[in-house]
């Protein structure tokens, strides 16, 4: 039989769940490494017409990417890159995440224990 | 009792939920999200415009400056830095909330499932947080369907769709698209397929890891 306590117990659980900042950083950088290399892949294989460069605008992003360009090479250095940087995203988000509900919930503690001492 | 509901028949769960309680969890985290994404989205920008200024490349900020066409003021300069940074922290917020109200859908699931599994943690604090794959592709896939039709929307209201020619390159990925609201709408379709997808998969890597650490 589930009480009402646990019912509202399991929906603060659910609410204030924390989020696990090393699997949001494996995660988030290997979609964002994944999609580059789609990305890449996807103008290779499509290539460009005579006289054009093939990905001309992907590749600036070798500009904050040194080494990366549009070729299967440039494709793998820019995902390694690009799981660094989303590695790095996920896991800082993780802790805001976190870290805002820490001290959302140690707000209410406190306000809450300021309302009792104010009580008695 | 008052404020409380009876969810959805599911099998076995006929679990009544104090809808006031879920609402205002969900509230908090919504609010609390729209804080991490505006600092998120706001710094992003901020730190762009500076890796731009200082990049030390004869032509600064030549294409981040197109951002201007969506944030009003914004340059790529010491000023423009602020206001993007003004800007930046308003749409990620926006962004968050328009993101949370669709995922959080997925509380309810969860909760059912947590009460059905019968197990009774007693750490508050200390559960870790699962992804529903499926809630997160369909608001993320909104949100960035919703983008990209309103932005296409915008470059043709402006009058620049015939001079958008960096808009024009989603057509490598998006078959279809154009600056137009007919090729907006298409590219919408087609982004927000790609973007569930890339959720579904993103959340099986995260529950995968998470599992794995906590042991499950």
């Amino acid at each position: 039989m589930t009480s009402n306590t646990d019912t509202d117990k399991a929906i603060l659980m659910a609410a204030f769940a924390k989020m696990d900042a090393v699997a949001l950083a494996i995660a988030l950088g290997s979609i964002w490494a994944f999609l580059l290399l789609v990305a890449t892949a996807a103008l290779i294989l499509k290539g460009a017409p005579e006289g054009h460069v093939v990905g001309q605008h992907l590749g600036l992003i070798g500009i904050y990417l040194p080494g990366y360009e549009v070729s299967w090479s440039g494709a793998l250095i820019g995902a390694g890159y690009t799981w660094l940087i989303g590695a790095a995203l996920g896991f800082v988000l993780a802790l805001l995440w976190n870290l805002t509900h820490y001290l959302y919930v140690t707000a209410i503690v406190v306000r809450s224990a300021w309302w009792r001492m104010m009580a008695d | 009792m008052s404020g409380q509901t009876t969810l959805s028949p599911d099998p076995g769960q006929g679990v009544q939920l104090n809808r006031k309680l879920l609402d205002a969890a969900i509230r908090v985290n919504t609010w609390l999200l729209a804080g991490v994404f505006a600092c998120v989205g706001g710094f992003a920008i901020f730190f762009a415009t500076y890796l731009s200024l200082y990049r030390g490349l004869p032509n600064p900020g030549n294409y981040l400056n197109l951002l201007g066409v969506f944030m009003p003021g914004y340059v790529v300069s010491h000023a423009g830095a602020w206001i993007g940074m003004f800007w930046g922290a308003i749409i990620g917020a926006l962004l968050a909330v328009l993101f949370y109200r669709i995922y959080a859908r997925s509380i309810e699931s969860q909760v059912r499932d947590y009460l059905a599994s019968g197990s009774r943690d007693e750490d508050l604090l200390g559960i870790t947080l699962y992804f529903d794959g499926n809630y997160l592709g369909l608001a993320l896939g909104a949100i960035v369907a919703l983008g990209l039709f309103v932005t296409t929307s915008w470059l043709v209201l402006r009058g620049t769709a015939g001079e958008s020619m960096n808009a024009l390159l989603l057509t490598n990925y998006l078959p279809g698209y154009s600056v137009s609201y007919t090729g907006g709408l298409l590219g919408a379709v087609e982004v927000f397929g790609i973007t569930y997808l890339v959720c579904r998969l993103f959340s099986w890597i995260y529950n995968r890891v998470a599992a794995l650490r906590s042991g499950g």
